[in-house]
């Protein structure tokens, strides 16, 4: 009897250290959200060109030099990250018109490019290809002649990033 | 046991993320205004500074001929504004006491909007006249009657030429 009961004894405490009487296992899941983002923003909100002389100056460079472009974008592995600019109008001073496309701009940094400006089809400023940070510079200048009536010419230039 | 779940629940996400994310089209706008400033201008080249008319036979020459002088012409201006070219002797032509009187010295032109004249001394001629902006050119020569009247001498005189873009 008192081995019988030890060999109990024994059997229970072995069976308690091997096999919880209560074993549970805990799954946490998580879920991190990383969707598509494109944020872009620019140096200035104006761009001027000054008065010249067309035979000293036949290519009129903005007042406020480079503009800093800086174009934040997720997008899938390899998507493609574009940045276009538009014209609104045709220079105007009243009736008056100069057109857009005699603004022209030198790019700087990797992935931007030189352009026109148009009117009607929305220009490559820059391209990349997946998520990142880019910063670029744009240099404008202003094809300047005689021909042009007097005035205060204005448009507005609109621009766009797309992650693909 | 738990850090085995929890590694898991990781890889998961990180499949999750890699592969099975939809990416929708994603844009971000910004803008510019641009303004040109455009002045008014004028400014006039001609293609001497100097005529010279070589002592002639006026039987021979009866007439004294420049050669064809250059008018370059560039203004700016509003879109209906008027462009004039004008020009204004010193005086008559002068050699000492002498003189020659200055509407002896005409000219005529080529090239658009330019016309021909007599110079004066006292009111300016239009020598060209335009509307709104550009660059015309076009030429000038000078005539003056070779006559046996002239009294000798080396005549000169001063002509002012004057664009005016308003």
């Amino acid at each position: 009897m008192r081995l019988t009961l030890s060999v109990l004894l024994f059997a229970l405490v072995f069976a308690a250290g091997r096999v919880p009487a209560g074993a549970q296992t805990s799954n946490a899941t998580l879920n991190a959200s990383i969707n598509g983002l494109a944020r872009l923003s620019l140096s200035s909100a104006a761009l001027t060109f000054p008065d010249a002389d067309p035979d000293t100056v036949p290519s009129i460079q903005a007042t406020q030099g480079p503009i800093t472009l800086s174009a934040k974008a997720r997008t899938s592995p390899n998507g493609a990250v574009t940045l276009t600019v538009l014209a609104s109008d045709q220079l105007r001073s009243g009736l008056n018109t100069i057109p857009a496309s005699n603004i022209t701009w030198v790019g700087g940094g990797a992935g931007f490019v030189n352009g026109t400006l148009s009117t009607t089809a929305a220009q490559v400023v820059a391209g990349w290809n997946g998520s990142g940070v880019r910063t670029g510079t744009q240099m404008f200048f202003f094809r300047n002649l005689w021909s042009y009536a007097t005035g205060t010419y204005t448009l507005t230039m609109t621009y766009t990033l797309s992650a693909a | 046991m738990k850090k085995a779940v929890w590694s898991g629940a990781v890889a998961a996400a990180v499949l999750m993320l890699g592969s099975s994310t939809v990416f929708a089209q994603q844009t971000a706008t910004a803008s510019i205004n641009v303004t040109a400033n455009v002045n008014a201008k004028a400014k006039l080249t001609l293609g001497a500074a100097a005529i010279n008319f070589a002592d002639a036979d006026p039987d021979v020459v009866p007439t004294f001929t420049s050669a064809a002088i250059s008018v370059d012409v560039k203004s700016r201006t509003t879109a209906a504004g008027n462009v004039t070219l004008t020009v204004l002797a010193s005086g008559d032509l002068t050699s000492g006491s002498n003189t020659i009187a200055i509407s002896n010295l005409t000219w005529t032109t080529t090239g658009a909007g330019f016309q021909a004249g007599t110079n004066n001394k006292t009111t300016a001629q239009t020598l060209g006249s335009w509307t709104g902006s550009g660059n015309p050119s076009g030429t000038h020569t000078l005539a003056m009657p070779n006559s046996w009247a002239y009294n000798t001498g080396t005549y000169t005189v001063t002509l002012n030429y004057t664009l005016t873009a308003p």
